[in-house]
């Protein structure tokens, strides 16, 4: 960077190098404090709301059990003690990655959790390629002149399309390409059979795609009406060049803070898509184990999901430090 | 009195006349105007906000949106090729090429994220067949030619990592980089601080002396104008009434208008005086203005009088400092300090202006005495005792007027509304109460009573700074802080806002605290002036003592760099 040239002529070496990580280590030190007050909020929040959801005895021993097995379910895994002093040793537990096994298949809680998220991260990882792809250029097209009547017709269709849930999409899109076309499997998943990827990208997408194009095109029309842009043109530049040149990489900024704040809600989406489409991932395990009160489960997933969400929301801090030259020397 | 020969003009303008397309109206913006600009020449184009002066310099370069402009007769010719014409493709020859501009505010007209180097490769290469190489070499000299002497950092910097002054000598750079025959400079040093724009002015006018290259300067300060310009033409509603050589134009000015616009200049008039603002019957809409100030005798009578042998306000070594890094906890652990030490006095119905400027430290004081900011150190007294001891009532009796009155009101309430509601801090007045109160302010200040339902943005930029002061004078101050209350006013209007808040300080004995970077209205209004530099009060004392025999060196350096149009005629 520039400006560090200025402030250290001469004094190179060993000591600057030292200070400027120092230094550096600083807001990542600030971001995993907020990570733990997160983390703690969460935990003990879903810890009580859970409890007031369902009795895990009365999951444990069935529908049918005699009171006398449900005491003794009880007593076997504590849920006899006082609700707070439950609450200390679970959290006790937390502290070491613990989160108690499945109820449903009783292996540890957080490996099943694991075991889901590098299938979710590619599914969400996909659909957010495929937006910004899609959401972009088009967002670009429609901001550069968004009075124009038939880039008008396009906004409004986002516009509806921003209301359309995405299960609906998923269904329509089900009935056509795999029902009446046959041409893509409905559901399933496979590694390495790009064909069972299809749909369900395509769907989660369509949660974030209206949003984010609509996004781009306001930053763009935004910035089509800044003064280094009358400048640019009073220089001369080119129409093309006024958009991609100087106008797009403006808009940009804004549209990255926004796929870190959609992430959440893709998650969330991907919980009905995965659902939809039988994708083994968290979406898919969380809604399994909400059905059948598998608490450990839902706890692990819960806990998971903040920290993921959380790292997202950092990343997009970064690379709007990488995008922005004001606060990239800002941080130095 | 004529321009130069037809054949050496590089812009002419005949008879032209533009209109906005509106919704379901049309503004004739500008309605036939004729101008020449030769080759060499230096001309200014004066007028106030929306006299059409800035439509003029874009129109050149054909930069307004064509959807939503009309123009109904009239040609604009560069080097003897009609503009209106051209198709795209030819535009975009022209402008950065035969023609340049250079825009008003360098914090916005830069590209943010691009460093200096790509902007300036934009036009180069753009308009000249030459290699990358020497598109750096080119760019390199004619940055140093701006005089900076880092030419390679600036080169390689981000506008943002450059002060106002350096990124307004990279637009200059930028808009002779093709050798253009024209330079259209539109309020080029407006927003730059006098001593930077006195540099800036000269470069602009030394480059151009150079180069050989006409400039048509667009600015709203006469004085810039008697300084810089060859010829002048004073643009008024759309129309040129006046045009001359600048000493005939400003020495003996024939047309009203240009009367009228010198008159309203604070400069050169005797302090405290009433200054002549443009005729009512020459601006429209602004009726109001005549009228008498304060006539209710209920609003009046909550000022209160405090004896005049101790000083109202004390300031004993206040000091600001903001924090600059914080440590691994998130608390500060070094500071910038914005206010250091400051020492001042004022007396009862007497203003004290503060000259400095921007980032001097002016505003974080004035914000700390209304509490916005914490003092670091020092104490600030009223009435002879701490500010913060004093009740709720008391520290009331100080007010604020901020500087934008564009910004400074919400769009969304009544004028009514934003008038009274200090009043309303801690008490529930009726609706009656807050309106009858908010017509008597309005009278205080003169504006119609009858306007008071009315939203800001109904109003003009003089109107809403009366709102404002009207705001504060609601409470019964006895100490008004004035941060640049006229600085985004135009010449006229700031005459009639001068001239108010002359007469309520007669008529109320209020004391100012008055915050401007511009001397001739400092002098003009001030009995004491501190002038801040970097934080410090370097000298104060009587105004016309300050102004006039400066003893610090950094007043002379301040003083030499306002233009006058006394000292452009004496050059």
């Amino acid at each position: 960077m520039s400006s560090v040239a200025e402030n250290a002529p001469n004094s190179a070496g060993a000591k600057t190098t030292g200070q400027d990580l120092l230094t550096g280590l600083i807001p990542l030190l600030l971001q995993l404090r907020k990570l733990a007050w997160l983390i703690f909020a969460v935990t003990t929040l879903l810890f009580f709301v859970l409890r007031q959801a369902g009795d895990p005895a009365l999951v444990l021993a069935g529908n049918d059990a005699t009171p006398e097995q449900l005491a003794a379910i009880r007593a076997q895994f504590g849920l006899d003690r006082p609700l707070i002093i439950q609450y200390f040793s679970y959290m006790w537990n937390v502290l070491q990655f613990d989160f108690g096994k499945s109820l449903a298949s009783a292996e540890p809680a957080l490996g099943k959790v694991l075991d889901m998220v590098p299938r979710t991260l590619h599914l969400a990882g996909m659909a957010i390629l495929l937006t910004a792809t899609i959401a972009i250029p088009l967002g670009s097209w429609l901001g550069f002149k968004p009075e124009n009547p038939e880039r008008r017709a396009v906004s409004g269709f986002l516009f509806v399309m921003q209301g359309v849930p995405g299960f609906v999409t998923a269904l329509v899109l089900i009935q056509v390409f795999a029902v009446n076309l046959r041409w893509l499997p409905s559901l399933g998943y496979e590694w390495f059979e790009p064909k069972t990827w299809v749909l369900p990208t395509c769907s989660l997408a369509s949660f974030l795609f209206p949003s984010l194009t609509r996004v781009v095109a306001a930053n763009v029309a935004e910035a089509m009406r800044e003064d280094y842009i009358r400048t640019a043109r009073a220089n001369g530049a080119s129409q093309s060049a006024l958009l991609w040149k100087h106008a797009v990489p403006n808009a940009l900024l804004g549209a990255a803070a926004l796929i870190g704040t959609q992430f959440a809600a893709l998650l969330g989406g991907s919980a009905i898509i995965e659902t939809i489409f039988s994708w083994p991932g968290m979406g898919w395990l969380l809604l399994e184990s909400v059905q059948t009160l598998d608490f450990p489960v839902v706890q692990a997933l819960a806990f998971m999901i903040a920290i993921m969400v959380f790292t997202v929301n950092a990343c997009t801090d970064l690379v709007f430090r990488f995008l922005d030259p004001r606060l990239r020397t800002k941080g130095a | 009195m004529t321009p130069a020969s037809n054949t050496d003009a590089v812009l002419k303008i005949d008879n032209l006349a533009l209109h906005f397309l509106g919704q379901d109206s049309i503004v004739e913006a500008l309605k036939g105007i004729t101008m020449e600009i030769a080759a060499g020449e230096v001309v200014g184009v004066v007028g106030e906000s929306g006299s059409g002066k800035s439509v003029t310099a874009l129109n050149t370069l054909r930069l307004l949106p064509r959807t939503k402009t009309r123009i109904p007769h009239g040609t604009v010719s560069v080097l003897g090729r009609d503009v209106m014409t051209l198709n795209e493709a030819e535009l975009q020859k022209v402008r950065g090429g035969d023609v340049s501009m250079i825009f008003q505010e360098p914090m916005t007209a830069l590209n943010p994220v691009l460093r200096v180097r790509e902007q300036m490769f934009d036009v180069i290469l753009r308009h000249q067949t030459i290699s990358p190489a020497d598109a750096e070499k080119l760019s390199l000299k004619l940055l140093s030619d701006m005089k900076i002497q880092d030419a390679e950092r600036v080169f390689n910097a981000y506008p943002h990592e450059l002060s106002g002054g350096m990124r307004q000598r990279v637009m200059i750079a930028m808009a002779f980089s093709c050798q253009p025959k024209l330079i259209v400079a539109d309020e080029p040093t407006t927003a730059l601080d006098v001593t930077v724009q006195a540099q800036i002015l000269n470069l602009l006018r030394e480059r151009a002396r150079a180069t050989k290259t006409a400039v048509m300067l667009i600015t709203h300060d006469l004085a810039v104008v008697a300084q810089l310009c060859d010829r002048v033409y004073v643009m008024y509603k759309g129309k040129i009434v006046e045009q001359g050589l600048t000493r005939d134009v400003i020495g003996k000015p024939q047309h009203a208008y240009t009367r009228a616009l010198l008159n309203a200049l604070p400069e050169g008039k005797k302090p405290k005086s009433r200054l002549e603002t443009v005729a009512a019957s020459m601006i429209e809409g602004q009726a109001a203005v005549a009228a008498p100030v304060a006539q209710r005798t209920t609003v009046q009578a909550g000022f209160k009088l405090y004896g005049r042998a101790t000083p109202l306000f004390e300031a004993v070594g206040a000091t600001v400092r903001y924090p600059k890094k914080y440590n691994l906890l998130g608390r500060a652990i070094s500071y910038q300090t914005a206010v250091n030490q400051v020492n001042l006095s004022l007396y009862e119905g007497q203003t004290l202006a503060i000259v400095g400027e921007s980032g001097c430290g002016k505003t974080s004081f004035a914000n700390s005495i209304v509490g916005l900011v914490p003092l670091a150190s020092g104490e600030l007294r009223y009435k002879g005792k701490n500010l913060r001891d004093h009740d709720e009532l008391t520290r009331r009796e100080v007010q604020i007027v901020f500087q934008d009155p564009q910004s400074s009101l919400d769009p969304r309430w009544p004028i009514w509304r934003i008038m009274t509601e200090p009043l309303t801090v801690g008490k529930r007045p009726s609706r009656n109460e807050l309106r009858e109160t908010a017509a008597g302010l309005c009278e205080m200040v003169g504006l119609d009573p009858n306007a008071i339902d009315r939203l800001p943005h109904e109003f003009s930029g003089g109107q809403r700074q009366r709102i404002a002061i009207g705001r504060a004078l609601s409470v019964h101050p006895r100490l008004l802080l004035l941060d640049e209350p006229t600085s985004a006013l135009d010449v006229s209007v700031q005459a009639q806002i001068l001239n108010l808040l002359l007469d309520l300080q007669e008529k109320y004995q209020l004391s100012y605290l008055f915050i401007s970077h511009n001397v001739a209205v400092v002098r003009h209004i001030a009995d004491h002036v501190a002038v801040m530099y970097m934080g410090q009060v370097v000298e104060s004392g009587e105004s016309e003592q300050v102004l006039t025999r400066p003893t610090h060196e950094y007043t002379r350096t301040l003083m030499d760099a306002v233009p006058t149009l006394e000292r452009a005629f004496a050059a």
